[in-house]
């Protein structure tokens, strides 16, 4: 199991960047390509939307990728405590459908010490 | 910085097509939204967009297209979304929006 972090400031500029590392540790865990373009697209509306909400004490936010065999696990981070169940659920319909429709364990609203979590697990081949 | 979405806009005879070259998330939503709202409200003729080129797309620029929609019926015409690739047709459909846009 492997731990790759990734900071990112809070500028929409770099969410193409979170997508790129997503891709290349999904690709890693042997995920294919339709599973991949689904988990950017999950990350991508999450850092979109920690972006657009910003922070006036922290200048980044993290994203965490636990990279195993069978899965990938992504939980974001940010040292602003105030960050907390970011999504709304009429506002944000279309974010919110993407992800869950998308991603295994999702994990919105937590009351942990991050922002929110998800992962993807590997389908074994018939 | 010109960021990571091209668009090529083509009057024609009743429409107006724009084609899509890259991608569309915050960061080139705003460059989007600006031209595709202006190209409604200059024309006032269907659009068309082809999203042949294009890779990616988020629900922010989901929500730009709707937003099309909505001004391009204020003039009762229609939006026309062609080409889609699999990975965004798979968006439309989570969504809802494959039926509320017409897909070519």
């Amino acid at each position: 199991m492997d731990t790759i972090e990734l900071t990112l400031p809070f500028k929409a500029e770099y969410v193409s960047t979170a997508r790129l590392v997503a891709s290349s540790l999904a690709n890693r865990v042997g995920f294919d390509i339709e599973v991949i373009e689904d988990i950017k697209a999950s990350i991508s509306e999450v850092c979109s939307k920690i972006v657009n909400i910003g922070s006036k004490v922290a200048d980044a936010y993290k994203i965490i990728f636990i990279v195993s065999g069978k899965e990938i696990k992504i939980t974001f981070c940010c040292e602003d405590t105030s960050l907390k169940c970011i999504f709304d659920a009429e506002n944000d319909r279309l974010a919110i459908d993407i992800i869950n429709a998308l991603m295994d364990n999702v994990e919105l609203c937590t009351s942990s010490n991050y922002i929110l979590s998800m992962s993807k697990i590997l389908e074994e081949s018939i | 910085m010109s960021g990571d979405l091209k668009m090529i806009e083509e009057v024609l005879s009743d429409s107006v097509k724009i084609t899509l070259n890259g991608e569309i998330d915050i960061y080139t939503s705003n460059e989007l939204k600006e031209k595709l709202y202006n190209i409604v409200d200059t024309n006032k003729k269907d659009l068309i967009i082809d999203c042949k080129e294009l890779d990616y797309i988020d629900s922010t620029g989901l929500g730009i297209f709707v937003g099309a929609l909505k001004k391009a019926k204020q003039y009762e015409k229609k939006v026309v979304i062609i080409n889609l690739k699999d990975n965004i047709k798979k968006l439309f459909t989570i969504t809802g929006l494959d039926k509320v846009f017409q897909i070519g």
